[in-house]
Parts: C-alpha cells; structure tokens; sequence
C-alpha cells in the first residue's frame, strides 16, 4: 500500500473506528435501493418509445425526431434531412454493421469522422425515455468521437430498445464490466456559460435528429 | 478592515458585476424551481439522495477499496493523494512521462482547488481550458467566480471583447451564439492535437471502478478521448456505490445546478481503450484526493462532504448575488464554500465568511442532499469565538447586546430610545444616514421604524383582544 493510501485510511479509521461488516453494507444499500421506485419523476406513463419520442422534441431536450418503419429507410430519411438542411450529401457513417449493409446510394459514405464534420450518422445502443436520451457504448463499430464531432448528428434507435426509466438501464447490465465510455446524450450540445443563457452547438453537435425505428 | 471587507467594498461598487450576477443567477433560480416544480417526488429523492451519500461516507473504506480493486480490474491506474500539492506532483509527473507538450482540461472544481492550472503551468505545459467559462476567465487570467458558472462574473459585452482580442478570425461578436462559435472553432483543432486530457469526475462508481462527468458542452469528451492519455483529479468524497445510485444523484445535481433533467452529456468513463477501439486512450489514470477531506470527517463536517457541487446555495444566497464569488477570495464561494474553506485554509484566516450570512436558511432549503448549510456555519462563528478570533468591535457590540438582553427591561427602555432617536435621521420614512450604521447606510437605505416597539406592540393588541 502506498504511503499516502495508508495515511487516508488511517484517518478515516480514526474518524470511522468501526467500518461495519460487508454483510450489513450490501444490507443497507438493499434497504437504500428499495426506496428509489417512489423517487423517479412519475411520467413514463405510455409505450416507451411514444414517451421517448415526446420527451425527445420537448423544450428541454429540443432534438427534432422522426418515426420510419424499418432499417431499410433510414438513408432515404438521411436524404431528406440533409437536403432540408442545405448540407453536402457527403456523411460519416459509424462503422456498424447494421448501417453498412444498407444501400446509401445517392449519398457519399465515409467511414473514418473529421474534426469538423458536417454530417455523421449512427447507431444509439438504445433509450431512455424517462429523459429523452440516448445511450452509445464505445465499441468497435461505436466510437465515441462519432457522438461529439460533427455538427449534425442523425441518429436512428431501435424502438424496442428504449428503457423507460434510468434504472432500467442500468438494470439490463448490472454485474457486466462496462465499455471504456457509455455516453448518455440528452439533446445537442450547448452551453449557458455567458449570462446563462442556453446556446446550442457548443463543441459538441450544434444539432440532434432522431430517427425512431419500429422494427 | 479585513482583506475580505476590502474585497466587498470593491465588489459592492462594481455595477458591471452586479449586472452580471443578476443575470445568471436570476436565470438559474428561475430554472431550477420550474425543475423541481415538475418533480412532485423531489422531497423524498432528495432524502434519499442525502441517505445515499451518507452511506457511502460512513463506509467510506469500503467503498474506497472497492472502487481501487474495480478500476484495476479495467486497466486503470489509480494513486492517491493526501494533499494538493502531491496530487498535483503526481499529475506533472504522469504528463512529463507522457511527454506531454499540451495538455487539455475539461472544468473540474477540485482542479481548481489544488492549484492544478498553475502547476502545469508552473511545469512549461501548454494549458487548453475547454469549458467555455474556463475558457474565458483563461484569457482574462482570472480565476472561477463559481462553481458551475466560473465566468459568471462577466457579462456578455466584455466576453465579446476579450475574444475580439485572443481569437483567431473571430467574425462578428455581437451575439452569444457568435461568441460561441468562435470558442468552438479557436479550440476545435487544439482538442485533437493534445497529448493529455485532464477531467475531474462527478461521480466515483464503487463497483464498476468508473467514472462519471456531467457537461452540456461536450467539451470533456471531445478532452478525454482523443489524447493517449486521460488523467481524473477526484475527491475521494465522490463516490456512490453503483450506476443504480448515480442515477438518483443525478436527477437531483443536474436539476439543482441548470434546471435541465440530465445535462447533454453524462458520460461514464471505465478504464483504457479496449481492444478494436478506434478511439480512446491508452492510458487511463485515476488521482484520488484527500486535500482536507477526512479532515473535514474529523472535525464534524461529514454532512459537507455530500456536496454534489451544484451550486444552487449560491445562486440562492443573498450575500452572494451582492458581491460575487471573488470577494470571498477562496475556490468555493457562497454557502457552502463558507464552510468547506475555514477547514481547509483555516478559520483564522477565514472567519470573515462564516460572518457573510444573514442565516435566512435559503441555501439549506435547496441544497438537493439537504445539508444543513446554516448549522455549519454557525459552527464555524462559534468556534471563531471560542478561539478568541472575533474582532474587537462585534465581540463588543455582542457583549453589549448579551448585557441588555439579560436585563429585559433596560433592554425595553434602550429599544425605546433607539425608536425615538432613529426617525430624526429620516427623509420620507427612510434612513440614508446616521451615526454608527454607516455599515448599513452606505450601501442602503435603512427603514425608518414604525409602530413602537415589538412588546409594546404585543401588550397593545393583547389589551385590544382581552377587551
């Protein structure tokens, strides 16, 4: 043990002489977990995927959000996107193998994501709908900077992957070693650090469209 | 008067700043009761939040060992600190193994607090602050006036100016959306190119042995994972033991500080790059800091250590939306920075901010962990009595106060001489000066009293109901 653990822990012991058992440690935070259910703010009340879609496009998150059928329709909604927003045609497109085997003809597909990307589409490991969020896993075909690059960032989510409350999130990979990153994102960036007023596209994408996938 | 009256007085006369202060915190209380407003749960998640953070601080040992286990299990590489200055040893040394010519940092409170700017500065590394308020007060070379907004102190007429001076192609500046993108595209290309990236965490997961940050910007991603080497300064007050509970300190922190539900960006950081990932660092070392905190357990401060650092006691406290954060001339101002400083730099030197505090109970009402703010502070005022600190003049004055206020009917017959003698000084029911309130007086009008005094008052309407 370092000197400088040893000295932190001989002045905890000091304050706290008699750490209790492992036992009676698990048996409070039980007690402690049993109390959150009351807590959650009380509105996943529908489908969770409607909820999310609602929450996703209120004020406070402010994404803009679409509902397609299948996978398959996903670059016909990029299109769109991107020609209502008067952007190159030319995307970076996260290196899943879901959005590889579809067809993107039309558009430009990269793979690899610029500092000053214009376009990035992706894949979210899932929702959340109690706060309109979205959750990525670093991974080989999902990595982090895809989230934090470009300008806009188009993102599609399975519907049967939106979790209704924080918890069931975390529920779904208790006693699982986490990615190196688990990124919740919860709207564009932005930031109210001058007079505190919210100002989109701080350094992270200045915009956040959704893509809500039925099956 | 003391360093810390002279600081008021400066504070007090400065109209920019009171702008400035007004303009945040107005937005931030306004923002933050909407949240909790549509939270009817709020009460009780709070108690749960503070029964949370106190298990965790009770069995601190516990969790502290187990969070060491689990991110050594995930290729992290944890040190311990007990002081600043070794924390910050310890940082300097991890960059000059790295070989790190430029360094980027994404805000962190406990940076600030162990003077980690100013040793890697100190150490001939280029600093990159990217959260835009650090950003700002970098080029201004000022140090954080809050907690959550460390620019506060400047209103956007003077931000535009500072960037009109320090950026690079700055275009227009006239709005805040221009001034932002301006930070964005000066620091875009300074993100990729560090060789470190620095963060603090708001969060400790024990069983996971990650960690958490909160930002809106974006900034301490864009930080942590492009550089090869991610370094965490975190107090080892700072965990929770599980995901499950990080979840309910976030509803309250983020609520509590901006008013949003969960910030953009909540992101949890587990260990190095894994294997096939293509972005990341090969390097992930966590500091984790004592710097007065298990003093602080020591010395009857325990419940201070449920601090989630969100601001909202400062936001809400009167003495703070008159001077500012600076005037108080330590890391953390306002409440609960009122508390936590005479612990960690001694009362001698800070008695005067236990003193700032009108003890309306505002900061301990809204504090999301419910620590009992004015009961701390009046422990530091007794204790700066009881220690012999207390100046000449107040200790005076109590002494006076204590001597009337044993003998209830001189202390009738004195409040009946004030009452008669104050409307003198009056002009249209208001004091603007008199003897001995030119404390009060230079900075406001005092109110003429009116009506007698309070038992005379109280005698008047009982004889009124006995009738």
């Amino acid at each position: 043990m370092s000197n400088a653990k040893a000295e932190i822990f001989a002045a905890i012991r000091k304050s706290l002489p008699s750490p209790s058992s492992a036992t009676n440690i698990a048996e409070a935070l039980a007690a402690l977990r049993n109390r959150v259910n009351p807590t959650r703010p009380d509105r996943v009340n529908g489908a969770p995927d409607e909820v999310f879609l609602a929450r996703v496009q209120s004020p406070g998150v402010a994404a803009s959000a679409e509902r397609i059928a299948n996978l398959d329709n996903l670059p016909a909604a990029v299109a769109r996107y991107v020609s209502k927003n008067n952007l190159p045609p030319s995307i970076a497109l996260q290196p899943h193998p879901d959005l590889q085997g579809l067809n993107w003809s039309g558009l430009h597909i990269h793979h690899d994501i610029a500092t000053d990307e214009p376009v990035a589409v992706g894949l979210a490991l899932g929702g959340i709908a109690e706060t309109g969020t979205l959750v990525f896993h670093s991974q080989p075909h999902s990595p982090t900077l895809f989230a934090f690059l470009p300008l806009h960032h188009i993102v599609a989510v399975y519907a049967e992957t939106i979790w209704p409350w924080l918890e069931d999130y975390t529920a779904e990979f208790v006693g699982q070693t986490p990615p190196r990153n688990i990124n919740f994102v919860t709207g564009a960036s932005g930031t109210t650090d001058i007079e505190g007023t919210l100002v989109r596209g701080a350094h992270g994408p200045g915009w956040l469209h959704i893509i809500l996938v039925e099956q | 008067m003391s360093a810390f009256q002279g600081r008021v007085s400066s504070a007090l006369a400065d109209a920019t700043l009171k702008i400035a202060i007004d303009r945040t915190t107005n937005t931030a209380r306004t923002k933050r009761a909407a949240a909790i407003g549509a939270w009817p749960e709020f009460a009780e998640a709070r108690e749960l939040g503070r029964d949370i953070k106190d298990h965790v601080i009770a069995n601190l040992e516990y969790y502290l060992t187990q969070f060491e286990a689990n991110a050594i299990k995930t290729g992290a590489k944890v040190h311990w600190a007990r002081t600043g200055q070794e924390a910050c040893e310890i940082v300097v040394g991890i960059c000059k193994a790295a070989n790190a010519k430029s360094v980027t940092r994404s805000k962190s409170m406990l940076g600030e607090e162990i003077g980690l700017p100013h040793a890697l500065e100190a150490a001939g590394i280029e600093r990159v602050e990217t959260d835009l308020a650090e950003h700002i007060i970098q080029l201004a070379g000022e140090k954080p006036s809050h907690i959550i907004w460390p620019a506060l102190h400047k209103t956007r007429e003077q931000v535009g100016e500072l960037f009109r001076a320090n950026h690079t192609d700055p275009g227009a500046l006239a709005s805040v959306e221009q001034m932002v993108n301006s930070a964005r595209r000066n620091l875009r290309e300074k993100f990729m190119a560090a060789d470190v990236g620095i963060s603090g965490a708001n969060f400790l997961i024990a069983d996971t042995g990650g960690i958490c940050t909160v930002t809106n910007e974006g900034n301490a991603e864009l930080t942590t994972t492009p550089p090869r080497v991610h370094i965490v300064t975190v107090g080892i007050e700072k965990l929770v033991p599980s995901m499950t509970e990080a979840m309910t300190m976030l509803r309250l922190l983020v609520r509590s500080a901006t008013g949003a539900e969960l910030t953009q960006y909540t992101t949890f950081h587990t260990g190095p790059k894994r294997p096939g990932d293509l972005d990341g660092p090969e390097e992930f070392h966590i500091v984790l800091v004592d710097a007065g905190r298990t003093k602080m357990l020591a010395e009857g401060l325990a419940e201070m250590l449920r601090c989630l650092r969100c601001g909202a006691c400062m936001n809400h406290c009167v003495v703070f939306r008159q001077i500012g954060g600076h005037a108080y001339g330590s890391t953390y101002p306002g409440p609960m920075g009122s508390v936590i400083t005479p612990s960690q730099d001694g009362i001698e030197q800070f008695q005067d901010l236990p003193r700032a505090c009108t003890l309306n109970g505002q900061c301990g009402e809204v504090c999301p962990v419910a620590i009992p703010l004015p009961k701390l502070i009046r422990g530091w005022r007794t204790k700066a009595w009881v220690q012999g600190y207390e100046p000449a003049i107040s200790k005076t004055a109590l002494l006076l106060w204590r001597f009337l206020a044993l003998r209830p009917g001189l202390y009738q017959f004195a409040s009946n001489i004030a009452l008669r003698f104050m409307p003198i000084f009056a002009r249209s029911g208001w004091i603007a000066k008199m003897p001995l309130a030119g404390g009060w007086t230079t900075y406001r009008d005092l109110p003429s009293p009116q009506g007698g005094t309070f038992l005379s008052q109280y005698k008047a309407k009982h004889r009124k109901a006995a009738k």
